[in-house]
């Protein structure tokens, strides 16, 4: 179990690139107004229990405030805002997912509000399937596609666009 | 730092720098001995050393100008405008084999380069006339000027043991020995250690070096200058009394000494210790001791909380102690890193000269306040933003020397550096005596670029802001000095990122200035901790001036009016809790924090004053930097996140409300 299957092909990578391209990552699912969401983990720092947050006045609704997580000072995201869901109120299963992410070149870290935070599991990219254009009620610029998963649906967030700092959607 | 090399690059690019400005003050005073004393210096020195740490390619040329100089010393030549020029040129020159360093091929690029022959030709034209001259001097070995009497040095030369490995070369300093006169040697070879001990590559070896010179003491110390690591004494016996220079003989208690062969440790370059009492400090290591502070600041808060809680008389009289500890470990630290802005004012002298060559126009520099201090991280970044706004001073603002006749001004232009320390801030203002800022082809151009409304009526001063427009560009035609559009709005940039701002202010026809507020540190600050809703919030305490209490009645019937009198003077203020958009509910709005921003007074309503506060200033992300009137955030002792304000920006950004008000 321990040995990793691939370690022979990271050594020599050039003779294997046509046989076997990466297909597979590791995503980690959160629940947001009873939709569930995954991002990749590649970004993912730590899952933690809420903190309590500094509002920053006139900022943009997105950012709404800061958090001190050891030291750092860390924006919180909000997603339910960018993707237009209901925020809800903080229960005993709440957490922040701080995420690290190269922001206008910056090396940034910040944290997104989860209702829960659910699991880690291996994702192949063909299973998930673009997001029908017609009948979503999230902006298609913030979603790579929408996977099955024991009969639950989750929606593939794209982390490349949905933490910039400036809105797509207008 | 432990590379020779890399240590020579440093001190040789300050040697340049230094080299650069007493050139500049020559040019003005052609006959000013000292100067021409220490130019000559500076070359032998970056000469000498260079060719020790192996850029014999530098020393050579540099060779050829010190010889020029060595004649302006001896008498035989005087300080020229030529001169001048050339030796800025070839300042350029070395600062480029400098950086070519050890890679030959770049170096002999540099060697084979036109500019490199060109100048040699230059300067060697220059010696030559001399020479001619006056044959008795101008030896291209670099012969001594017998400066009094002949005199004898006993040189007691021991290197650290690890020095050959560094690149120490002992033939190099013999040979430099000999060129100021006749040199006898002995090796002492009494340290070597026995074989089992002994270390192939460490040099364990002293010389006696006996020289016979008429060189003066300086002179010969020079030799030695970068040896600072290994031991070096020398002595000095005159051999026949000078009548001219009675002070180069040494004292009889000493020569006592000297003759009876016992070396003495305070002789030891004693001069040179008192010259050079400063330590280089890589400045990621000053970066580093900073962030630590921070830290320890942040701990020390809380430390405080907690105490307060426990109530512990003994932990409160040590938590007291150790605040006052680090309070003083930070100015300490944060007076390390501050350095006279007069390094960034020297650069600028060269720039003005050279810009005014080349656009044929007559323009000096002044400085005024060259001793105001900043933090090196803002020095560091500041060359760009002011050449910036000095090119555009004397390309823009400063009139060609006919309009200049036409508007019965001095021929010679004038543009004047200032830097002055205000509160929290260091304001450095570029003011020029040009034709200040075409109000009307920056408003024709305002108007083409929708950046204001046509029919609306601007002030002048609003007009010179536009200025700092992205892209804004007014001049006509693009030259290579400016004109590309990437002017004010860069240099605004600039200074922003260095949470600081920048203003115009021009005067037609009489010129232009521009005023750059920085702040004092970018690390850690006093601050003012005041409650605002549910928020706690930063102001730095350079600014405040007085808190005051608004009486309840007066905060009810004069809601309108945002004006308070306090001692029968009228100030405008800011509800911030209005203004930050909280929950009006349960505010008691009873206090008012007075500040001085931009030279006037204005007060911040708040709920409350907590007290003052050492802050770390840590910078906000990307998410939250454009946000209006906020310079940074910080941590608190009890771990929570508290904003820190810009009160000179809130105003800018909310001065309307407080016009309305005025």
């Amino acid at each position: 179990m321990d040995t990793n299957p691939n370690e022979g092909e990271i050594e020599t990578p050039s003779l294997h690139v046509v046989s076997e391209p990466e297909k597979t990552f590791m995503a980690l699912t959160f629940d947001m107004d009873g939709e569930r969401f995954a991002i990749s983990v590649k970004n993912v720092q730590e899952v933690i229990d809420p903190l309590d947050m500094t509002l920053v006045p006139n900022a943009d609704p997105f950012a709404p405030g800061l958090i001190n997580v050891r030291g750092a000072v860390v924006p919180v995201l909000n997603l339910q805002h960018r993707l237009g869901v209901k925020e809800s109120e903080r229960t005993a299963d709440t957490r922040f997912v701080v995420i690290e992410a190269i922001i206008d070149e910056d090396q940034t870290n910040f944290a997104i509000i989860a209702d829960s935070v659910h699991e880690v599991f291996e994702v192949d990219e063909d299973e998930i399937h673009p997001a029908p254009a017609l009948g979503m009620k999230w902006p298609p610029d913030y979603i790579i596609g929408i996977a099955q998963r024991n009969e639950q649906m989750i929606i593939f967030l794209d982390t490349e666009s949905i933490f910039k700092p400036i809105s797509y959607v207008q | 730092m432990s590379n020779p090399a890399d240590t020579f690059r440093q001190e040789a690019t300050d040697l340049l720098e230094n080299l650069e400005e007493n050139l500049l003050e020559l040019e003005s005073a052609p006959d000013n001995r000292q100067k021409i004393d220490v130019v000559f210096r500076a070359l032998h020195t970056i000469k000498g050393s260079g060719e020790m740490f192996g850029f014999s390619e530098l020393a050579k040329f540099v060779h050829h100008l010190e010889n020029a100089y060595e004649l302006v010393r001896s008498g035989e030549s005087k300080v020229t405008q030529d001169l001048i020029d050339i030796s800025l040129a070839s300042q350029d020159h070395i600062s480029a084999l400098l950086d070519a360093g050890q890679e030959e091929t770049v170096v002999a690029e540099l060697v084979e380069s036109d500019t490199h022959k060109s100048l040699l030709t230059r300067i060697g034209a220059l010696s030559s006339v001399s020479a001619e001259a006056d044959t008795g001097g101008g030896d291209a070995g670099g012969t001594a000027t017998p400066e009094g009497g002949l005199k004898e040095y006993k040189i007691l030369f021991k290197p650290e043991p690890s020095a050959l490995r560094n690149g120490m070369r002992p033939d190099l300093v013999s040979t430099e020995l000999e060129m100021l006169g006749e040199v006898t040697s002995r090796v002492i070879a009494d340290h070597v250690p026995p074989l089992e001990e002994m270390d192939a590559s460490a040099c364990y070896l002293t010389w006696e070096l006996i020289l016979r010179s008429e060189v003066s003491r300086d002179r010969v110390d020079e030799i030695f200058l970068f040896f600072d690591d290994g031991d070096i004494q020398i002595e000095e016996t005159s051999l026949e009394a000078p009548e001219a220079a009675p002070e180069a003989a040494p004292e009889p208690a000493e020569a006592a000494e000297a003759a009876g062969g016992k070396p003495k440790p305070k002789e030891k370059r004693a001069d040179a210790a008192a010259k050079v009492e400063s330590v280089r400090v890589q400045a990621h290591r000053l970066d580093e001791l900073m962030d630590q502070l921070g830290e320890l600041v942040i701990a020390q808060a809380r430390l405080n909380r907690i105490a307060e809680r426990v109530g512990d008389q003994a932990l409160g009289s040590a938590t007291e102690e150790i605040e006052r500890l680090v309070t003083g470990m930070r100015d300490a630290t944060l007076s390390i890193r501050m350095l006279p802005i007069a390094g960034v004012f020297g650069k600028f002298r060269r720039v003005v000269r050279d810009l005014s060559t080349e656009l044929g126009k007559n323009v000096h520099l002044t400085t005024e306040g060259g001793e105001t201090e900043l933090d090196k991280n803002i020095i560091d970044r500041l060359s760009e933003p002011l050449v910036h706004i000095i090119r555009n001073a004397v390309d823009h603002g400063i009139e060609d020397s006919v309009t200049r006749k036409e508007a019965g001004k001095a021929p010679d232009a004038t543009v004047n550096m200032i830097a002055r320390q205000s509160g929290g801030e260091v304001h450095i203002e570029v003011r020029d005596d040009g034709g200040g800022l075409k109000t009307e082809a920056i408003r024709k151009r305002a108007l083409e670029r929708g950046l204001i409304e046509p029919g609306l009526e601007y002030s002048d001063e609003a007009i010179h802001q536009l200025i700092f427009a992205p892209g804004f560009s007014t001049a006509e035609t693009i030259s290579s000095v400016s004109g590309r559009g990437v002017g004010m709005d860069a240099v605004r940039n600039f200074i922003e990122d260095l949470r600081g701002a920048v203003e115009v202010k021009s005067e037609t026809g009489k010129g232009t200035s521009v005023t750059l507020r920085l702040p004092l540190t970018l690390a850690i600050i006093d601050g003012l901790l005041v409650k605002i809703g549910t928020g706690e919030f930063v102001l730095p305490l350079a600014s405040v001036e007085e808190c005051v209490e608004l009486a309840d009645d007066e905060t009810q019937h004069d809601r309108q009016r945002s004006i308070i009198n306090i001692r029968d003077e009228l100030v405008p203020y800011l509800n911030l809790r209005e203004i930050f958009d909280f929950n009006r509910e349960g505010a008691k709005l009873n206090r008012v924090v007075i500040v001085n921003a931009e030279g006037r007074r204005i007060g911040f309503m708040v709920d409350d004053v907590i007290g003052q506060h050492q802050t770390v200033i840590k910078s906000l992300s990307s998410y939250h930097r454009n946000v209006e009137g906020l310079a940074g955030c910080t941590i608190l002792g009890d771990g929570s996140v508290a904003l820190i304000i810009d009160p000179s920006a809130l105003i800018k950004s909310f001065s309307s409300s407080i016009r309305e008000a005025a």
